[in-house]
């Protein structure tokens, strides 16, 4: 206890003396850059010894939301505080609280980004790649030549670089969100290509043994047996595609689009330097991206409450 | 006898780079003969001789020339007044030294068979814009003939190419006439089957690549000094490109990293820049930069800028400049 103290007091303190000594000239100096530097790291350990502090104080039971909580305020305080002390231009550097006020304040044009990139490019492009993929593993998985054939052209396509592809997929299917949803398709169909078959060959030998035993063919077999053991793996596979299908739609929008959209809005207001606009997207990005990955793994703990995974 | 001459020649060689200021220059895009007066003054030595070590930064996509000198990446950038006024109104303190460019280039290219006539008929139809600094006159203009953004014509945003023209996925692009419209000739498109709307012609014309450093720094007489001297040795050299176009395109070849610029393009760009330039020696016309003032601040609901800005350009530069020998 004493020790997470005075970690705290020690880590306190120091970030304040860090911060009274930024030059505040603009442009920042080359000290300022190694004093930003003192600051993040005397920062960050305040902030985790306030959450060793908390989880020493609080009972067991609240530790688990609380301290994770503390942290985190912790970090934005100190991103606060660092705008502050050394009058970082705005250009380089928001603050939090000038993020959160332009979030609020252009939550229309947030709405229309977000219905533009998640709803019309991010979604239909996930589920139109991880459903190819499946498809493509469950040819595979019935055909061995197929297998050997399909692979290899599935690695081709996940080697090709995102900003390779994009402005060529623009060119195929257009400005709008369709260009943005082939993106999406393009870089899930692998990830989930390769982790169902994977999952389907996870189904013990006994099992498949059993359904042999009793006459199940092929179908029955994927259905009962290999598929609802494939679970895990193919729910692992599908949080990974959130992730893709986020980056790929946001960054094909990087390269030809209607004025409207996340990769849109990001880059154009970066070359405006209206950062904290760029930073409200970010958030934006972060808190859907969390949510849809929140979504899946609830689903994941509901289809695959039987992985040893869960047990406490 | 040897090893004198040897140490004489150290020490000079030491004394002119000890003497040599640094000056970083940010340039707008990429290494093109838009910008060949700074690397046909560093090729002939003209920097060299006013006591300058000139490193000369090319941009790009995504590149944005005044995020970069605030960073502290550069002393000088070259840049359009509206997107440094759109800067300077944010706080990021740019001010205009010289202005080598007299007159704008940009256009607004159509394909003939779009029907498109007048500025007028531009109502309903997919006009493809660049960004990051370079849509400021564009909406100035849509503002003037009072098409709304959103409803009264659809905008894409355009990469920079010519292909949105080509594959007739937009009606009109924005195109410089020293660089992408030669592109659409060069891509096999007659100029009878295209109707091109000039800026300057529209009346809503902004000032275009001009030098810009931060404001405190010329509190600083030596930068003040510095700059004077970086700025006569690239007028010089903007004026070599207009009495020699070829060696001007031979000296922006040599410095090109990425081998894309091809002679040809590069020529038609300085046969072309040389009428925007028009004998300018760097001095800004304050009339032209209050009439690029007036539009941006016209944008009706949308304006580029919401105030007069004050001090955004300084003549300290170019007089000094001008006293030099």
């Amino acid at each position: 206890m004493k020790r997470a103290v005075v970690t705290l007091l020690v880590s306190l303190g120091l970030s304040i003396l860090v911060a009274v000594s930024f030059s505040r000239t603009n442009p920042p100096t080359g000290r300022d850059w190694s004093l930003s530097l003192a600051f993040v790291i005397c920062s960050w350990v305040a902030a985790w010894s306030a959450s060793w502090v908390a989880d020493l104080v609080l009972p067991k039971a609240q530790t688990r939301w609380i301290v994770p909580t503390i942290f985190g305020l912790g970090i934005i305080a100190a991103w606060e505080a660092y705008v502050r002390a050394s009058a970082i231009p705005v250009v380089l550097l928001p603050s939090p609280s000038e993020i959160a006020a332009k979030f609020v304040a252009a939550l229309p044009i947030l709405k229309a980004d977000f219905v533009q990139t998640i709803l019309r490019a991010v979604i239909p492009g996930w589920l139109m790649g991880s459903g190819a993929g499946f498809l493509a593993a469950l040819v595979c998985d019935r055909n061995d030549f197929l297998r050997r054939g399909l692979l290899p052209l599935g690695n081709l396509v996940a080697a090709l670089p995102i900003v390779g592809v994009a402005p060529i997929l623009v060119m195929w299917f257009g400005f709008d969100w369709p260009s943005k949803a082939a993106m999406v398709v393009v870089m899930t169909f692998f990830p989930m290509l390769i982790n169902t078959l994977a999952g389907l060959n996870a189904s013990g030998q006994m099992e498949r043994d059993l359904m042999r035993g009793y006459g199940a063919d092929w179908f029955t077999t994927l259905i009962k047996l290999r598929l609802p053991a494939a679970m895990p793996f193919i729910f692992n596979a599908l949080k990974i595609n959130s992730t893709l299908a986020m980056i790929g739609a946001i960054v094909a929008e990087f390269f030809g689009t209607p004025i409207v959209g996340m990769g849109f809005r990001m880059s154009t207001e970066v070359g405006r330097q209206n950062l904290d606009m760029v930073w409200a997207e970010i958030a934006v990005a972060a808190i859907s991206g969390s949510f849809f990955y929140g979504c899946l793994s609830l689903a994941e703990r509901k289809v695959t409450f039987w992985h040893p995974s869960y047990r406490r | 006898m040897k090893k004198l001459l040897l140490g004489a020649v150290a020490l000079a060689a030491f004394a002119s780079t000890a003497h040599a200021e640094k000056v970083v220059l940010q340039l707008k895009w990429v290494t093109q003969a838009q910008f060949a007066g700074y690397y046909v003054a560093q090729e002939k030595g003209y920097y060299k001789a006013a006591g300058l070590d000139v490193e000369i930064k090319p941009g790009g996509p995504d590149i944005a020339p005044e995020q970069v000198i605030a960073g502290g990446g550069a002393d000088v950038i070259v840049d359009w007044l509206p997107a440094a006024l759109a800067s300077r109104e944010k706080g990021n303190m740019l001010v205009n030294i010289a202005q080598p460019f007299k007159h704008s280039g940009l256009m607004l290219t159509c394909r003939k068979d779009t029907g498109i006539k007048t500025p007028a008929d531009l109502k309903g139809k997919t006009l493809g814009v660049w960004f990051y600094g370079n849509e400021y006159p564009f909406l100035s203009w849509m503002s003037k003939l009072g098409l709304k953004t959103d409803s009264d014509i659809k905008v894409l945003k355009q990469g920079f190419n010519v292909d949105p023209l080509l594959q007739k996925q937009a009606d009109c692009i924005s195109t410089m006439s020293y660089n992408e419209y030669n592109q659409v000739l060069e891509a096999g498109v007659k100029a009878d089957d295209l109707v091109v709307f000039k800026y300057e012609d529209q009346g809503v014309a902004t000032l275009e690549d001009g030098l810009y450093v931060e404001q405190d720094r010329l509190k600083d007489p030596a930068f003040v000094a510095t700059m004077a001297k970086f700025v006569k040795a690239s007028m010089k050299g903007w004026n070599d490109m207009a009495i020699d176009p070829k060696g001007a395109v031979a000296d922006v070849l040599k410095n090109d990293a990425t081998g894309q610029q091809t002679e040809a393009h590069q020529a038609s760009m300085v046969a072309e820049l040389n009428k925007l330039i028009d004998g300018s020696d760097g001095t800004l016309d304050v009339a032209a930069a209050d009439r690029t003032v007036a539009t941006l601040l016209s944008g009706g609901s949308d304006p580029v800028i919401t105030k007069k800005p004050e001090g955004a350009w300084t003549d300290v530069v170019t007089k000094a400049a001008a006293a030099l020998k």
